[in-house]
């Protein structure tokens, strides 16, 4: 497997360095709170380039550096070049904040997107008010935050958990399995996405045998492959991430769990079907951004970001691009990168880019978006099993009420 | 599922984690008995050894060859860091290892990520042991079992060689009294270089053994390094046959308290580790310093 | 009379940076002095009692999740929510350490890591209290009676950190240079001997604990309001091994010293890993440099080589 390691980091670094030296350099009284009207666009983006979560960030800083290099080679934004700020926060709450604020305060930064790890979004969201930032969430699904967290300075372009627990729910409904079990990563993630499996189940009229929650960073599953076989369960629905979730599907595997049921994930990404091999085909997952979508603004990235990277986007990879480009799109509507007319520019926008169109809802700025549900199978094209998009749900059908994370039907 | 055969599972289930955490607790706990050194490194030189095996199976083509190279390596580097760094500092407060050791977490754990990426590897189990195996109507992974076998089988030759061997012998010595073994003649200096290395070989070991399991992984190190902590202080710092029991603690812990009680599972194994220190300070099998 | 004069000079530098320092700085600065604080705390134990702890994330993660449950569940004023979080963490620390006593040496150290990691298991389940794995997030700086209004400010607040900090180690002074200081270093010598002279060692080692618990408590407890959320993270075994690294890089047994190596902990990771992805490498070899090359930590070194200097002349 091939590598790609930041090439271009180093290049932002040294704009980031000058920046900061002219920043300091000016007097204290003309470092107001005021974005940068002129200058090239300041975007930040703390993410885990290092630790337990770094094969996210990376994934995201890949997408997000081919988002700024292809947008700044057409002219940048409002004729402005695309800066990014990448910063390591190991996927800690603490670093994380600690990054931003220097964004923030010291780059005079009014632009936040990419955060890895959701306690690490809910940790920056009440500080965005005093910030006078936006913060583009593109990788957090947490429900929490165009819920009981939200402020109105957060946007979500990407899908959430609930949403996706959602697509998968409404296979089901069609499908001949009545009885399942869930597996969840103890974290509000898990928890989250497991209850509106729940909740689905039941106004679908299926059986919902039992649920079981891992602690993050569970190693062994043996236990619970043990426990999910004796539930007798036709499908078992897998709320997992990174290492946990690879952890599982090798295991599952070895104890031929697909032979029993059917496994569905409520998201997966590229890394993982690569790093498991033979033990992620004929998963069926909720995809948050497969790369295998048809229309011609996402063949059209694709074909680019192969060119780039010789091998087709992942997940985040695409998420990345995704909220960067609808962050774009609503700074060129509202001509500013100041938080409020931003905001308001892009309450109600419709942005037609790879994952096909995305109204940026008013009331809980959360992306209407379709969902997909793909399976994982071989393929002869690539080097690494593809992901076959089975079913596709309209915006309307995934997308949950205003601030809610739950759905009435 | 009947109940022997859910008794069955869920004994191999304990048992094969049980080899791996073994692995893992035995390496610590030899540095721990010769060197008075408590090495936070430890999970990360696991993750290590999981990323030689990696290495080892795509270049040597097997995963045979990984059991044996990846260990040999990261113990030769375990060497050279005993050499270069550790002996400099003997004489030296535990503070001193402690802040050295940390160091070297940091060091390789960034090392790792330069030299195979970000994203988690896959390092398949060789094909003879990738089947399964049915009993009652239920399925035993055989890589399972041959955790098992050779976990068994590494136990009571570790156990042999530290009993019936002169150099076993010599480091059974070194650990009880270095002066005194020093004063008959050996150089307690290559006996700690050769624990050094074999510890962390052990460590690697565990590593390649469990990339099978887990994927070789940068989120691997971390949590190691508690479990490893978690078994030698249950078995007793120090104490080889403590890690085998407190590495089978442990496992059966988290095997029927998953089963049981999931919520309270993480809970429960630092209960027990309160409650075996507050009856015996030293763990079970150790002496307390 | 020349250490007064420095002490006084230092915070009065202190007190004048925010004339001078930029907003973002100042942030900085609040949080290592925040870090600074329990890792002198963390000192008392290791460098004055030799009572090596592996869990004072403990200490701190308890501060902070009391006084940020306090802070959203009620209206006291952060000043108050702040000193009870610490009342209430040494509270907590009596009890532990009672336990902790039990044992000495790397068992103490274990038990600590214990008790530490058991806090962790229960914050990660205890939802309703803890927020589990997201934490509480949103926590206020909320004013107060008596012109304290000023503290929900940047610049307020880090003068409440100051001060804390400051009367903080006045008191820590005070208290290893008192005769239960001397007993606690009696201890760190030779604790059987000091038992043999009458002193029911095991109390005074308690003692320590709490005290040490309930300073560190107060770090996690200004921690919270000043980073608006407190996180599972904070009670972590790697934030406990971190906290013994800040102490033993600065040097132990001086409290001075783990202040400044916790400030350059901060200072250095946050630095270096906006330099180079690969910042974790030179930041561990700073580690190993510096237990190679000055043995007894940055400040322990310097005032054994200007002590050397001084009996010379």
């Amino acid at each position: 497997m091939k590598r790609f390691r930041g090439l271009t980091r180093r290049g932002v670094l040294k704009g980031a360095a000058a920046g900061a030296a002219a920043t300091l350099a000016a007097p204290a009284f003309l470092r107001e709170t005021m974005a940068q009207a002129t200058g090239p666009i300041k975007i930040g983006i703390p993410c885990a380039l290092t630790g337990t979560f770094a094969a996210v960030g990376q994934v995201t800083k890949r997408g997000a550096e081919f988002f700024a290099k292809e947008r700044n080679a057409k002219g940048g934004i409002l004729g402005r070049p695309i800066e990014l700020l990448i910063e390591d926060t190991q996927g800690n709450p603490a670093n994380c904040v600690r990054k931003a604020q220097e964004m923030v305060e010291r780059h005079n930064c009014r632009l936040i997107t990419g955060v890895t790890v959701s306690s690490e979004a809910l940790a920056l969201v009440p500080k965005l008010e005093e910030w006078n930032t936006i913060f583009m969430s593109s990788i957090n699904g947490d429900g929490r935050l165009t819920a009981a967290s939200f402020v109105p300075n957060f946007f979500r372009a990407n899908t959430s958990g609930p949403m996706g627990a959602r697509a998968i729910s409404l296979f089901l409904r069609e499908s001949k399995m009545q009885k399942f079990f869930a597996l969840g990563m103890d974290y509000a993630w898990g928890h989250n996405s497991v209850q509106v499996f729940e909740t689905e189940l039941k106004n679908a009229s299926k059986e919902f045998i039992g649920k079981v929650f891992s602690p993050s960073g569970t190693k062994d599953f043996s236990t619970y492959i043990t426990k999910i076989r004796q539930s007798g369960a036709d499908g078992v629905y897998l709320v997992l991430a990174a290492d946990d979730n690879n952890a599982f599907l090798s295991q599952a595997h070895q104890y031929r769990l697909a032979e029993r049921m059917t496994m569905l994930a409520e998201q997966l990404e590229l890394v993982s079907v690569k790093a498991v091999g033979e033990a992620a085909i004929g998963l069926t997952a909720s995809s948050r951004y497969p790369f295998t979508l048809e229309n011609p603004a996402n063949a059209a990235f694709v074909a680019a970001f192969q060119k780039e990277h010789g091998e087709v986007p992942d997940q985040f990879d695409g998420e990345a691009y995704h909220g960067l480009a609808v962050l774009a799109q609503g700074i060129e509507k509202a001509k500013s990168i100041e938080a409020e007319p931003l905001r308001k520019a892009m309450e109600g926008m419709v942005h037609d880019g790879i994952k096909g169109k995305v109204t940026m809802r008013a009331c809980d700025h959360q992306g209407e978006q379709r969902g997909y549900v793909v399976q994982v199978a071989k393929t002869d094209k690539l080097p690494h099993p593809t992901l076959n998009i089975l079913k596709t749900y309209g915006a309307d059908q995934i997308t949950p009420p205003c601030n809610k994370m739950t759905y009435d039907n | 599922m009947d109940t022997l055969a859910f008794i069955l599972t869920q004994c191999v289930n304990a048992f094969s984690q049980a080899a791996l955490l073994f692995f893992l607790g035995c390496g610590l706990t030899l540095i721990f008995g010769i060197m008075r050194i408590v090495n936070f490194a430890h999970g990360t030189i696991y993750m290590a050894g999981a990323y030689l095996g990696y290495t080892s199976v795509r270049w040597l083509g097997g995963f045979v060859a990984a059991l044996m190279v990846a260990p040999i390596v990261v113990g030769v580097l375990g060497v050279l860091f005993e050499l270069f760094i550790l002996r400099r500092l003997y004489g030296r407060d535990g503070n001193a290892f402690l802040m050295v050791t940390f160091g070297l977490a940091l060091v390789l754990g960034d090392a790792v990520q330069v030299v195979w990426g970000a994203p988690p590897l896959q390092v398949p189990p060789p094909a003879a042991l990738a089947g399964i195996a049915f009993f009652l109507d239920e399925p035993f992974p055989v890589y399972r079992l041959f955790l098992i076998g050779f976990g068994t089988v590494m136990a009571i030759g570790m156990w042999q060689f530290l009993e019936r061997t002169r150099l076993g012998l010599l480091i059974r010595a070194t650990s009880q009294n270095p002066d005194m073994v020093h004063a008959l003649g050996t150089d307690v200096r290559v006996v700690r270089s050769g624990v050094f290395g074999i510890g962390c070989g052990l460590a690697a070991l565990g590593g390649v053994l469990a990339a099978p399991l887990v994927t070789a992984s940068l989120g691997m190190s971390l949590a190691a390094v508690v479990d490893a902590f978690v078994i030698v202080i249950i078995g007793g710092m120090g104490s080889f046959l403590g890690s085998l029991i407190g590495a089978l603690i442990v496992a059966f812990v988290q095997v029927f308290g998953n089963y049981y009680l999931p919520e309270a599972a993480l809970a429960f194994m630092y209960l027990v580790m309160l409650t075996v220190l507050v009856v015996r300070p030293g763990g079970l099998l150790g002496k307390e310093e | 009379m020349r250490g007064w004069i420095i002490l006084l000079a230092v915070v009065v530098v202190l007190a004048a940076a925010p004339l001078g320092l930029p907003l973002f700085m100042m942030t900085l600065l609040t949080e290592a002095l925040i870090l600074g604080l329990m890792a002198m705390s963390l000192d008392l134990m290791v460098g004055y009692t030799r009572l090596v702890s592996f869990g004072h994330a403990a200490a701190y993660g308890l501060g902070a999740y009391s006084a940020g449950y306090i802070l959203l569940h009620s209206d006291t004023p952060v000043l108050f929510a702040v000193f009870i979080a610490a009342a209430m963490t040494g509270i907590v620390a009596i009890a532990a350490a009672w336990v902790f006593t039990l044992a000495t040496g790397v068992s103490f150290a274990m038990l600590t890591l214990a008790f530490a990691q058991l806090l962790y298991a229960i914050a990660f389940q205890w939802q309703q209290v803890t927020g589990g794995s997201d934490g509480l997030a949103g926590i206020p700086r909320r004013g107060g009676p008596f012109g304290f209004d000023l503290l929900t400010s940047k610049i307020g607040y880090y003068y409440l950190v100051l001060l804390c900090l400051f009367g903080a180690y006045l008191f820590c002074r005070t208290l290893v240079n008192s005769p239960f200081g001397a007993v606690l270093r009696g201890i760190r010598e030779n604790e059987n001997k000091t038992r043999a002279l009458g002193y029911n060692t095991r109390a005074y080692k308690i003692g320590v604990v709490a005290i040490a618990y309930a300073l560190g408590g107060l770090a996690g407890a200004l921690y919270a309001p000043f980073a608006g959320f407190t996180n599972t993270e904070l009670l972590f075994w790697l934030f406990s091994g971190q906290a013994l690294i800040m102490v033993i890089v600065g040097g132990a047994g001086t409290l001075i010293g783990p202040i400044l190596g916790a400030a350059l902990f901060l200072l250095a990771q946050h630095q270096l890993s906006s330099v180079t992805e690969t910042w974790a490498i030179y930041f561990g070899l700073m580690f190993i440099a510096v237990v190679l090359f000055l043995p007894e930590g940055i400040w322990g070194t310097l005032m054994q080589r200007l002590g050397r200097k001084t009996q010379r002349v």
